[in-house]
């Protein structure tokens, strides 16, 4: 039995491997910044924000490339749940959209899986197979309507004929317990004039269903 | 096939060169440099002939009549030549190849090489540009290589030729003049932790197959060519045993005169590549081309196994070094 095994067990072995990785440089971030190995160091700190329970991960794809657009009230949240609760449920990351290209906060927040709003920039992240978190806009009148889409952003799916996944977040920002909803993929048109708008409007009106769905039928009755 | 390769004096250049002699598809090949070619050659027709002296350029080109150009006379700054002679000597070779080439009734497809520094940093610009990215660099050298572009789609427009622009990643190999290679490589490197981007490199051997596939492929358009995957600055410098400087703001002042004391210059282009990053979309490249470069990971871990990089020599393209 070697050292490795005697200590296999022992809590903070891991952590102290992975610092060790770390202070030697042998650690792998990905062409947009992503650091797979700093993002397993801080998710026990992320385990005591939120916890978070997950619905329908199956309609997510196990390798290729997918558009997760989803609600947010405040959006301060939302981006964090929705990405540990997809890790958590498909060991998949999702790259969320909406990281500024400002310094420390950008080059930090892509350390976790930010990108750029940018059309070009979902569908190449699409084209290399990853998972793309695209905001609707903030919605702070009540926490179970959904948010305006930009028609534009759409457009990368189209290109790379990736599907679009409604999700819908429910949850208190300065709550602890969140629920992340998948809903049916939707794949988009072959490219025609109005194929971008009519998939916005298709699937605003999927999340807006998981969100009416959330509500539990006594609050009408 | 009948083909001119310029730069043909540089490491890349005297590389491609020795792939263009191995190939029995070029039955003629003749090359211009400012100096002469690193290794031994066999069955080329070499020419010194200085970037700046387009007379006798222009007369080559023309006598010569080639089937395809390969232009690979574009010079990096602090790499072999301060950043004045390197821009000045990009250009010159730029309008006098290019241009004398425009006018060879035999012309068939002008290869170029160029690199992704056209893309350029800007703020909010895309992270991993593919081909279909705007031009609009940032850098002198960014600069420099996108004047290089817009000259040979010119030319190639006059003479009715596909362009072939082989957008390298920063090149780094063994011996191969690379001012990133350099400043990697010292004892302590000036970093900047918390706010820079990863980049992607290429090896030299790559570059210079890609460089001959393009020479066959007849493309039209621009590729990127890069090594998959990517690292930071302070992570390739704690791969190689190196100490991280972390560095702020008019810090990099300081950094850079230190650099250049050690003999390693640090240039805007590689000065933006450590901080900002720099990679690009290299996937049509790879079907194009059918080239395959070699992992980001595998050429840092080589550079820093290699047993030393190429150290400045200041002095002009064409001149004695």
């Amino acid at each position: 039995m070697n050292f490795a095994e005697v200590t296999a067990g022992l809590p903070g072995v891991g952590t102290a491997a992975r610092l060790g990785r770390r202070a030697r440089g042998a650690f792998d971030v990905d062409e947009w910044g992503l650091d797979p190995e700093l993002v397993a160091l801080v998710d026990p700190a992320l385990s005591l924000r939120w916890d978070i329970d997950v619905v329908g991960a199956e309609q997510l794809p196990a390798v290729g490339g997918a558009v997760l657009v989803f609600n947010r009230r405040v959006g301060v949240s939302e981006p964090w749940v929705l990405a540990r609760g997809v890790r958590l449920a498909t060991g998949r990351f999702v790259r969320t959209v909406g990281v500024p290209d400002v310094a420390p906060v950008g080059p930090v927040l892509r350390r976790f899986g930010g990108v750029l709003d940018r059309t070009d920039e979902i569908a190449g992240l699409l084209r290399a197979g990853q998972l793309v978190g695209l905001p609707m806009a903030r919605s702070l009148r009540g926490r179970l309507q959904a948010g305006a889409l930009e028609v534009e952003r759409l457009q990368a799916a189209i290109a790379t004929g990736s599907p679009v996944v409604p999700v819908a977040l429910h949850g208190r920002e300065v709550g602890r317990s969140w629920r992340v909803v998948l809903g049916d993929a939707i794949r988009p048109g072959t490219g025609g004039p109005l194929d971008a708008v009519e998939l916005a409007d298709a699937t605003r009106q999927a999340v807006q269903d998981l969100l009416d769905d959330a509500v539990p039928a006594s609050w009408w009755h | 096939m009948r083909v001119l390769i310029t730069g043909m004096g540089g490491e890349l250049g005297t590389r491609v060169t020795n792939l263009l002699e191995a190939d029995p598809t070029f039955t003629e090949i003749v090359g211009i440099d400012g100096y002469p070619p690193r290794r031994r050659i066999s069955r080329v027709s070499f020419h010194r002939i200085e970037p700046s002296d387009r007379r006798r350029t222009v007369h080559l080109v023309r006598e010569v009549d080639p089937h395809v150009v390969l232009h690979l006379g574009v010079y990096e700054p602090n790499a072999h030549f301060d950043p004045t002679p390197a821009r000045l000597g990009t250009r010159a070779a730029a309008v006098s190849v290019l241009g004398a080439a425009a006018s060879c009734p035999s012309l068939e497809a002008i290869v170029v090489r160029s690199g992704i520094e056209v893309y350029g940093r800007s703020r909010g610009g895309p992270t991993r540009p593919d081909e279909s990215a705007a031009v609009r660099p940032t850098t002198p050298w960014g600069a420099s290589l996108a004047h290089v572009e817009q000259v040979a789609a010119e030319a190639g427009q006059l003479a009715g030729v596909p362009v072939t622009v082989v957008r390298c990643g920063p090149v780094v190999g063994p011996s191969f003049p690379s001012p990133l290679g350099r400043y990697l490589r010292l004892p302590a490197v000036a970093v900047a932790p918390v706010l820079e981007l990863p980049f992607s490199l290429l090896h030299q051997e790559d570059a210079a197959q890609a460089l001959l596939a393009a020479a066959h492929a007849r493309h039209d358009g621009p590729l990127n060519v890069v090594g998959p995957g990517a690292v930071t600055a302070s992570q390739a410098v704690r791969r190689g045993g190196r100490v991280p400087v972390p560095v702020l703001g008019p810090g990099w002042w300081f950094a850079s005169a230190a650099a250049q004391l050690l003999g390693a210059p640090l240039p805007p282009h590689t000065r933006e590549l450590l901080v900002r990053g720099g990679v690009a979309d290299g996937t049509e490249a790879t079907s194009v081309l059918g080239v395959a470069p070699r992992d980001t990971d595998d050429v840092i871990t080589q550079l820093y196994q290699w047993g030393d990089v190429a150290r400045v020599a200041t002095s002009v393209p064409g001149g004695s070094r």
